[in-house]
């Protein structure tokens, strides 16, 4: 696979081997943020939930949305890596490690909301000694266990050759990639195994990602709560973590493109693709958002309506529209015509949806629990300086882990690069011949029979 | 494979052969948490078809990803071939 004496690909190595300044102003950054997530959680743990703006009938507020947002953005990850592995689509290679590194990381952020929401996190110990699996909590706490496990091994074994690069190529942390690299020489052997467990991992992900956020969708849909109870929640859902896992990976491509200069391997082609995902993505968003509210419209249920109408045109509309002109409006425009400003635009349209998506969440989550079908009365939420500073502190923390990752390992495969050069290429050509009629016709071919 | 002649070799395939049983202890203890559910399920009568169901799905899938990580730690650490 990659010769460790190859340095054509120096540009992935820098950011290991020399830190610069910006990066030290990055941390610095990002950790000023975590500080402010760390003192409001520190509140929140010392004087109780009643520092937040969660009250009765509005228990969830910001921290069910992150869960579900974070949650979904992990679906960038494994699912489009999984997929365009499995479709030997070539332009992938590039993409992947980012796309995989995004899951691990937000699975930890995500599953740390619940934490956060649970108020006393010792109570924890209660779901491991006591859970109940009848509870739809149970079944998200077994999916992304399973989802997180797969996503690790799938993130880690791509990159043991890329870690024997490292062992063989940078002086520092020797200790570290001798032990990931996992003895690896490139030896056929090796490989023949690395790419079979690629592979199965690859098939493997798919329905585990599919399911999880099913399962996500559950712990909503199997109440009896307005504008809940939805069949099509589970397939809306995992539409909507596509859509934001897309918006979440260009968004990525783009930082680390333009702080590490990888000009060279994120090409406008990369991202005219991945807008053109995004666009169709879009599209099947606005369908399931209508089948959605047309079903409940159509019901006119007299609770349902509450609900509809307290997201149309009552205290949720800012959230609701916004979340439609950023989802769908600004996404569309950007995205239909991409010949000129490729960059530029789909940057634009990534931006809104990762606004939109998390808008999404939130006006699933708050109105239902502010107009309950129970006769408890009404509520409002309005989220305190504690709920904003871990809302804060989450990014800051997926984005500080992102960067530090790169620190570490490249943040794009290299091998998988170098193998696109040396044995890709051809490999393509193969492969198209294959797909295509034989081009020797036959001297006296019979005329076809029947039809 | 090259000989681990040194202390440092022996140390690196100590520890890689460590991460191996990191993560069959990792997943074996989620296999063994479900476990525990259903059996407290059974034990207060508390609707063990549930636990079992969700169970059925889950254990397989957590020993299939454990069994590709196995794979892969065995192949890439017993591999005796060179490049």
């Amino acid at each position: 696979m990659a010769d460790p004496a190859d340095t054509r690909d120096a540009a992935l190595l820098a950011p290991i081997e020399r830190t610069g300044r910006g990066f030290y102003w990055t941390v610095g950054l990002l950790s000023l943020l975590i500080l402010w997530g760390a003192v409001a959680y520190w509140t929140q743990f010392d004087e109780g939930l009643g520092v937040t703006g969660l009250h009765q009938p509005v228990s969830w507020g910001f921290y069910v949305t992150n869960f579900v947002f974070f949650i979904g953005i992990s679906h960038a990850g494994t699912l489009i890596s999984a997929i365009l592995r499995l479709s030997k689509a070539e332009w992938r290679r590039p993409i992947t490690r980012m796309a995989e590194v995004i899951t691990v990381m937000v699975l930890f952020i995500g599953a740390g909301q619940i934490l956060v929401d649970l108020g006393r996190p010792d109570r924890m110990m209660n779901i491991i000694r006591y859970g109940r699996y009848q509870s739809p909590l149970l079944w998200d706490a077994t999916s992304i266990s399973a989802y997180l496990t797969a996503s690790m091994i799938y993130l880690y074994i791509p990159m043991i050759p890329d870690i024997a690069i490292l062992r063989d190529r940078v002086r520092k942390r020797k200790l570290l990639y001798s032990v990931l690299a996992m003895g690896w020489t490139g030896s056929e052997h090796q490989q023949k195994v690395l790419n079979r467990a690629i592979a199965i991992m690859a098939v493997l992900v798919i329905p585990i990602a599919v399911s999880v956020h099913t399962v996500v969708s559950f712990v909503f849909s199997m109440t009896l709560q307005p504008m809940w109870r939805s069949t099509i929640f589970g397939p809306y859902f995992v539409v909507g973590a596509i859509f934001s896992g897309i918006a979440a990976l260009i968004v990525a491509m783009l930082v680390f493109r333009k702080a590490y200069g990888l000009h060279g391997y994120l090409k406008p082609i990369h991202f005219r693709y991945l807008g053109q995902l995004l666009l169709v993505m879009s599209l099947l968003w606005f369908y399931f958002t209508f089948a959605e509210y047309l079903t409940a419209y159509y019901g006119n249920e007299p609770e349902e309506m509450h609900v509809f109408w307290a997201k149309f045109s009552g205290p949720f509309w800012p959230f609701f529209w916004g979340m439609a002109v950023t989802n769908f409006v600004i996404p569309v425009l950007c995205l239909v015509r991409l010949g000129r400003h490729t960059i530029g635009k789909v940057l634009t349209a990534s931006l809104s949806v990762t606004v939109g998506m998390w808008l999404e969440r939130f006006i699933i989550v708050v109105p239902t629990l502010s107009n309950p079908r129970l006769p408890f009365g009404e509520g409002i939420y309005f989220p305190t300086w504690v709920e904003w500073g871990e809302l804060a502190g989450s990014f800051a923390l997926f984005a500080l882990f992102f960067v530090l990752f790169t620190k570490l390992f490249p943040v794009i495969s290299i091998w998988e690069i170098r193998e696109g050069r040396e044995v890709g290429l051809k490999e393509v050509e193969e492969r198209l011949l294959t797909y295509l009629p034989e081009t020797a016709e036959p001297r006296h071919a019979e005329p076809e029979r029947g039809w | 494979m090259r000989r681990l002649t040194s202390a440092p070799d022996r140390t690196v395939r100590a520890l890689q052969w460590g991460i191996a049983a990191g993560t069959v202890l990792f997943i074996g203890a989620i296999i063994l948490w479900i476990t525990h559910l259903i059996r407290t399920a059974w034990r207060l009568g508390d609707v063990p078809s549930a636990s079992i169901g969700i169970s059925l799905v889950a254990i397989p899938v957590f020993l299939t990803v454990l069994g590709v990580g196995l794979y892969v730690f065995w192949g890439l650490l017993t591999d005796r071939s060179e490049r």
